[in-house]
């Protein structure tokens, strides 16, 4: 040691000194430690916010499909049960129609079976008649040997005719 | 006992006389670990912090926190300042604790400057903020008459923040050096009581092993007689015999926990309350960007 101070007293090299020191420490911290990790931190922060919107975000998004996917899923079903329904109705009403035409096209089938039969017995009856007449007549020619008028022989003939209508 | 300033470790012979002192080269060690640390845990930051990160972080933050709740949000460019000048208070006078180095806060020329410091940024900003009329015509207020008076306390201010800081720290070492002297010279004192006969020595000796060996005291005081009484008993002893001349066995221990208050303790205080009123200084000066207008 050369000497020393006073106990109490300024040296204005040693202020100088002392505020180089103080303004290089600030500058220092203020650009290697408080901007950087200052930045980091509200980086971080930033990340962090975006992170949790974007989540929840998601989640909204999520719920709502779900929702979406219930309410089709439920449509769907009803929809089915409804074709269904709809199936059986149809279904049901088609075997009426086919039974109800199947009925009536056998009762008209029988009907005009029933028709031609008559027919074919009043064609039958009425040929039998012709057979009748014109064996009659001939018969009796033969039994009264000439011709009768044309008026005779029809008066005759109804009356047979009404004769054999009476009898049969 | 001598009471001085920084001692001088030599002189640069240009400008009549650079003088290295002790603060200088404390402050330059200061102003190295200081920058190299931030330097250091500024670098290499990522997202997912590790441990030294999560910690730099941390103090990061509570400065900042802090700053801001005694400044206002609006504030918040001072933080690098006054972590600046409180890690260069508190650095500066825990380094007397090394032994080697003096306490760079011990020198009035480092507190002037950093009091001289905040006073200018307050004054600029004060200034810049309210305009310089404003800033002259606060002077008059309330009444003219106290012009005088609020002059002399704008001139207080540093002085006042000055000399807190440098006299406590320079005052704890001035108290340590006292000690010191006084505890060599009281045991110096005991010392040559006890050697003068060997009865003392002899009569100390049984006294302090019968209460550490039969009493066996449970609390520290007692075994903190005990041991002093053995000690005397031993150096009285050696000097009896012209081994040893007043050993200053008394300066074990007692300093240590004093230095728990001076050094650790005051220094932590001092930066602390020096960085507050900095801030409470500045942030007068620096009203919030609503009020600035009015």
């Amino acid at each position: 040691m050369e000497g020393f101070e006073n106990f109490i007293g300024l040296n204005p090299w040693t202020a100088l000194f002392m505020l180089c020191n103080l303004v290089i420490v600030f500058l220092v911290f203020k650009k290697f430690l408080f901007k950087p990790v200052q930045k980091m931190i509200d980086d971080r922060q930033q990340e962090i916010d975006t992170l949790y919107a974007e989540g929840e975000a998601k989640r909204l998004e999520a719920e709502r499909l779900h929702a979406d996917y219930s309410a089709q899923l439920a449509g769907a079903r009803e929809e089915s049960a409804r074709m269904l329904r709809e199936a059986n109705a149809s279904a049901q009403q088609q075997r009426e129609q086919i039974l109800r035409e199947a009925k009536a096209d056998a009762a008209a089938l029988k009907e005009k079976a029933n028709a031609d039969i008559a027919l074919e017995k009043k064609k039958a009856l009425n040929d039998v008649k012709d057979d009748i007449s014109s064996l009659a007549l001939d018969i009796a020619e033969q039994v009264v040997g000439k011709n009768l008028s044309g008026a005779d022989q029809n008066a005759l003939v109804e009356e047979f005719l009404r004769d054999m209508g009476d009898l049969s | 006992m001598n009471i001085t300033g920084p001692g001088i470790y030599f002189t640069i012979p240009i400008l009549g006389g650079i003088r290295v002192t002790q603060t200088v080269v404390s402050a330059l060690i200061v102003t190295l670990v200081l920058c190299i640390a931030a330097v250091k845990l500024g670098k290499n930051l990522t997202k997912r912090p590790g441990r030294m990160q999560v910690i730099t972080e941390k103090g990061v933050t509570m400065i900042t926190d802090l700053v801001v709740e005694a400044m206002g949000e609006h504030n918040r460019r001072w933080v690098p300042y006054l972590a600046a000048l409180f890690l260069s208070s508190l650095l500066g006078s825990l380094i007397g604790m090394t032994g080697i180095f003096r306490s760079t806060t011990a020198d009035l020329s480092t507190t002037a400057t950093w009091a001289v410091m905040t006073s200018l940024i307050c004054w600029y900003q004060s200034i810049k903020n309210f305009g310089l009329g404003a800033w002259l015509k606060g002077f008059t207020e309330p009444i003219a008459i106290m012009t005088p008076m609020n002059i002399v306390s704008e001139i207080a201010q540093p002085v006042s923040l000055a000399f807190r800081h440098f006299g406590n720290i320079a005052g704890g070492g001035v108290i340590t050096t006292m000690i010191y002297w006084a505890l060599a010279g009281a045991s110096a004192a005991l010392l040559r009581l006890i050697a003068s006969s060997w009865i003392a020595v002899a009569a100390v000796l049984v006294l302090g092993g019968a209460l550490l060996l039969i009493k066996k005291p449970k609390k520290l005081m007692g075994k903190a007689l005990a041991i002093v009484m053995l000690a005397l008993g031993v150096f009285g002893a050696l000097q009896k015999l012209g081994l040893f001349e007043s050993v200053p066995f008394l300066q074990v221990g007692i300093p240590a926990v004093l230095s728990l208050y001076f050094d650790c303790f005051s220094g932590l205080i001092q930066a602390f309350v020096f960085t507050l009123l900095s801030m409470i200084y500045i942030s007068n000066a620096c009203p919030p960007p609503e009020e600035a207008g009015k």
